[in-house]
């Protein structure tokens, strides 16, 4: 293990999360089994006081998971000094087995997180609990994988040696390697992928407008809104990366959170991660829509969040299209580097 | 109406020191009527009183309030309940002291958002109608007990409750500012509203007003007074 404030803080995060995800799961259980609010049972009043600290809780502790994905990418290009051969995160992650499983986890974890406290927020403005049971058991869902990251994430910052040889970003992520998932999305041709990505991001607004003004495509949007996230993510090793670094092989998506990239990354991710989150939140919300306690808010809540979510990505597309149109870079016809 | 079903409170329940204030009360609350909570000390009448008015929380049971039911609501909506529907008088005025009578009265309406000018115009023909106008302007600190009573009492009544809860209103007053309170008592029951009052004092169970008597001992109903 390197003992390193920002592994110790990571550990820590992870724990803290896993421990009283845990806790509220205990809690969760006997909620979904023995919840009746018709009943003016004694257990059934504990369980009523109880959601309100576990709903508290679990707000601040799927906060801190939203927050340990940048904290854990931060970490990951923080320790890049103590290993040869790494030159940003990308080399960090790569130190030993562990360290993209946790990255993948922790993304997906990150949308679990923001889709529960969607629900979490939806259920708070009904008089009557209205998604109580709902919450819960997609608590019991997120539960194993925070548990699973904790896991991951120990074994990855616990198994670190230092000066191991890694290898580096331009290694990963290179065009000429043909194999990894990286070096594949980097030979992926620039210019189709730029149709593709504003193709698919067009499609996406114009949904996500559409169904702010008439309230229908709710899922379509949210469809398209995880489509076209994936296809951000891939576009950014694509092309995004190269028209920031002013470098045609050069497709890292880690060294863009650096200092000398203005620490651009973050904010690219910080988009795009909250319009994921607020985009499939539609989805998640509209089966509810008619829950009597919920009709009054629900569909103006559900208009903000699809608002909220093409806001977030429209902010992303107008920052990636300054990084391409004010970038030295020119690809005016189709080569594979 | 008011409705409590086999309301329950226990205190420091699985410690040492448990006490069980209220046990399975039952009891339905008429609305316009004047009722009173009469019993000894720890019979559990302000434990009641604060159940019905959404300031605490039954251990088991529940409260129905014009056949909602309230006892489950999440805070934010109990605390609306609260604002609007019920106005508490207490045995101590409870006045915030170096502000005016005035900023005292209009304070429960602050959370509400109603125009100053507006709650201001409410609150001077409040005090005016208990004969204190001239004492808003006013420090509380300058107020006799039976006008700061009557400050409290108009404070009580600025977001226009229909219930009014009354824990030992009288308990520090005299027996001419008492028969003036249960006068203003009379006045809420004509306005229409329903008044809650939890008293040992024969001045306000033995007043004609009285609708009803409810007598409570150790944690339950022992019967009524006719």
């Amino acid at each position: 293990m390197i003992l390193h404030p920002t592994v110790i803080a990571n550990l820590l995060a992870v724990y803290i999360s896993s421990g009283m995800v845990l806790y509220a799961v205990y809690y969760g259980v006997q909620i979904v089994r023995h919840w009746d609010i018709q009943s003016g049972h004694e257990l059934q009043l504990v369980l009523e006081r109880k959601t309100y600290l576990i709903s508290t809780l679990l707000s601040y502790v799927f906060g801190l998971q939203l927050l340990s994905l940048f904290l854990f990418i931060f970490t990951a290009d923080s320790l890049t000094p103590l290993f040869v051969g790494a030159m940003c995160a990308a080399g960090t992650l790569n130190v030993d087995a562990f360290g993209y499983p946790t990255l993948v986890l922790k993304i997906f974890n990150f949308i679990l997180a923001g889709l529960w406290l969607v629900l979490n927020y939806a259920d708070n403005q009904g008089y009557d609990y209205p998604l109580i049971k709902k919450k819960y058991l997609l608590l019991a869902f997120i539960a194993p994988f925070i548990i699973l990251e904790a896991i991951l994430e120990s074994a990855y910052f616990l198994g670190m040696e230092a000066d191991v040889i890694t290898s580096c970003c331009g290694s990963l992520f290179s065009s000429e390697r043909k194999t990894g998932i990286g070096s594949e999305i980097a030979s992926m041709p620039a210019l189709t992928m730029m149709w593709v990505f504003y193709g698919a991001m067009l499609c996406t607004l114009a949904s996500g407008i559409f169904f702010y003004l008439k309230g229908l495509g709710g899922y379509l949007y949210a469809a398209l809104s995880l489509l076209t996230f994936i296809v951000s993510l891939v576009s950014i090793v694509s092309f995004i990366s190269l028209y920031i670094y002013e470098l045609p092989t050069h497709h890292c998506p880690f060294c863009i959170i650096m200092e000398e990239y203005h620490y651009l990354g973050y904010l690219l991710y910080i988009l795009l991660f909250g319009a994921v989150v607020s985009g499939i939140g539609v989805a998640a919300l509209i089966p509810f829509r008619q829950v009597e306690s919920l009709q009054f808010m629900l569909s103006g809540f559900l208009r903000k969040l699809a608002m909220t979510s093409v806001i977030l990505y429209a902010a992303f597309t107008a920052f990636v299209t300054y990084e391409i149109v004010s970038s030295s870079l020119v690809i005016a016809y189709e080569v594979v580097y | 109406m008011i409705e409590l079903v086999k309301v329950k409170k226990v205190f420091n329940a699985g410690n040492p020191s448990e006490f069980s204030a209220l046990n399975s009360i039952n009891l339905l609350i008429e609305e316009n009527q004047v009722t009173v909570l009469k019993g000894p000390s720890g019979s559990g009448k302000t434990t009641l009183l604060s159940i019905v008015g959404c300031m605490s929380r039954p251990t088991a049971g529940r409260v129905k309030l014009q056949g909602r039911e309230i006892t489950s609501l999440p805070e934010r909506f109990l605390t609306d309940i609260r604002r609007k529907t019920f106005g508490f008088i207490f045995q101590q005025p409870n006045l915030i002291k170096g502000i005016s009578v005035l900023d005292n009265v209009m304070l429960p309406a602050y959370p509400l958002g109603e125009k100053r000018l507006h709650l201001k115009t409410k609150a001077m023909k409040g005090l005016a109608e208990l004969n204190i106008a001239n004492k808003a302007a006013s420090k509380v600190e300058w107020l006799s007990g039976g006008e700061a009573q009557r400050a409290s009492i108009v404070r009580a009544l600025i977001n226009d409750p229909h219930i009014i809860i009354a824990d030992e209103p009288t308990a520090h007053l005299d027996t001419k500012l008492s028969y003036r309170f249960m006068e203003i008592i009379e006045k809420f029951k004509a306005e229409g509203k329903t008044v809650i009052i939890t008293s040992h004092d024969p001045l306000v169970y033995e007043s004609s007003m009285v609708d009803r008597v409810v007598k409570l001992r150790d944690g339950q109903i022992e019967g009524e007074q006719a």
